[in-house]
């Protein structure tokens, strides 16, 4: 099924502009890192100031506030310059096992950052939001997570195909 | 001894060599140094939209640059450190290519532009003044900074 939908990307229009215009791809990544820049950079800040490092003088759900939505749209935008990048080389990512450990990766670094909301936005309310050892921990695990979405990242560029991919 | 025998002397440093045939140290390096460049920008993407008056204008500049230039400057050595190693592995090459050499420049100048401020406008900007040409500033910075993580890709495609 996957092989079909490689074959059926490969012959669209959107594959064919991106392998002709030789600066699509570089400014898609370019696009693509700034995003990240957006996302990495913000879990990094709200997670430096649940840990009392950075901002002391603003309540933890004020950060999260402040960082969050720009995070949001930078994920909407990742997936769109991703799905590009996909479709300049549609035989080349999604055969290749590190791409899937980077979508699960990304899967659960997403729901450890809502997880991270939750639990602050309610020890916000509860007791003016300190850091409890649920929210450390959680905090600790949103960077890890991130951090695996980076290294699995660039392995896709020097990953072998799997078995039986498209070549 | 040229530029060239230096190149060539960095180049057959053993260093070097481990760093262009090892299959995971040149992708582990690129990796760190996606991490560092991703904190250098994200954090002088918050100072520059709060001197550019496009966020979190009720909070005072010195809030921001005080919290996050710190960040900045320490993910910045972990880039040039990173970035060093990558270039070991093909000094020659490298200095070659006007993508690297463009990349290169253009941290001078964000250097030069982070200096200028401090020197001439940070103080006044401080108090609320010179707000055109903070914004200024602000706005060279976030200019130079997305021109260098484009520099860098371009420089993955043409080595």
């Amino acid at each position: 099924m996957l092989n079909a939908f490689a074959a059926w990307l490969l012959h669209t229009p959107v594959t064919a502009f991106l392998e002709n215009a030789a600066w699509a791809v570089p400014t898609i990544q370019t696009l693509h890192i700034l995003c990240i820049a957006i996302v990495f950079g913000g879990a990094v800040f709200i997670n430096l100031r649940i840990f009392g490092l950075i901002e002391r003088d603003e309540p933890v759900a004020t950060v999260l506030g402040r960082f969050l939505p720009p995070m949001t749209i930078a994920i909407i935008i990742l997936a769109i310059t991703g799905a590009l990048l996909i479709a300049s080389e549609p035989n080349r990512a999604m055969f290749r096992v590190v791409f899937w450990v980077k979508m699960g990766l990304i899967l659960l670094a997403v729901a450890a950052t809502w997880t991270q909301r939750r639990l602050i936005l309610a020890g916000a309310a509860r007791d003016g939001g300190a850091a409890t050892l649920s929210v450390r921990l959680v905090a600790g695990l949103t960077i890890l997570l991130w951090v695996g979405v980076i290294f699995a990242g660039r392995w896709i560029g020097y990953a072998t195909g799997w078995p039986g991919s498209p070549t | 001894m040229s530029l060239t025998d230096v190149l060539t002397t960095l180049q057959g440093l053993p260093l070097s060599t481990v760093i262009a045939e090892s299959d995971w140290l040149f992708p582990t390096l690129e990796s760190l140094h996606v991490i560092a460049i991703t904190l250098v920008v994200g954090s002088i993407i918050v100072v520059d939209l709060r001197l550019i008056g496009l966020a979190a204008t009720k909070r005072p500049l010195a809030a921001f640059t005080t919290q996050f230039l710190p960040i900045t400057w320490s993910a910045f050595v972990l880039a040039a450190l990173t970035g060093s190693l990558m270039f070991l592995a093909k000094p020659v090459s490298y200095v070659g290519n006007v993508f690297f050499l463009s990349k290169l420049a253009l941290l001078l100048a964000a250097g030069l532009n982070m200096g200028a401020f401090h020197l001439f406008v940070e103080r006044r900007a401080h108090q609320g003044q010179a707000l055109g040409a903070t914004r200024a500033f602000g706005l060279a910075s976030l200019t130079i900074w997305i021109s260098v993580v484009a520099l860098g890709r371009w420089i993955g495609f043409t080595i």
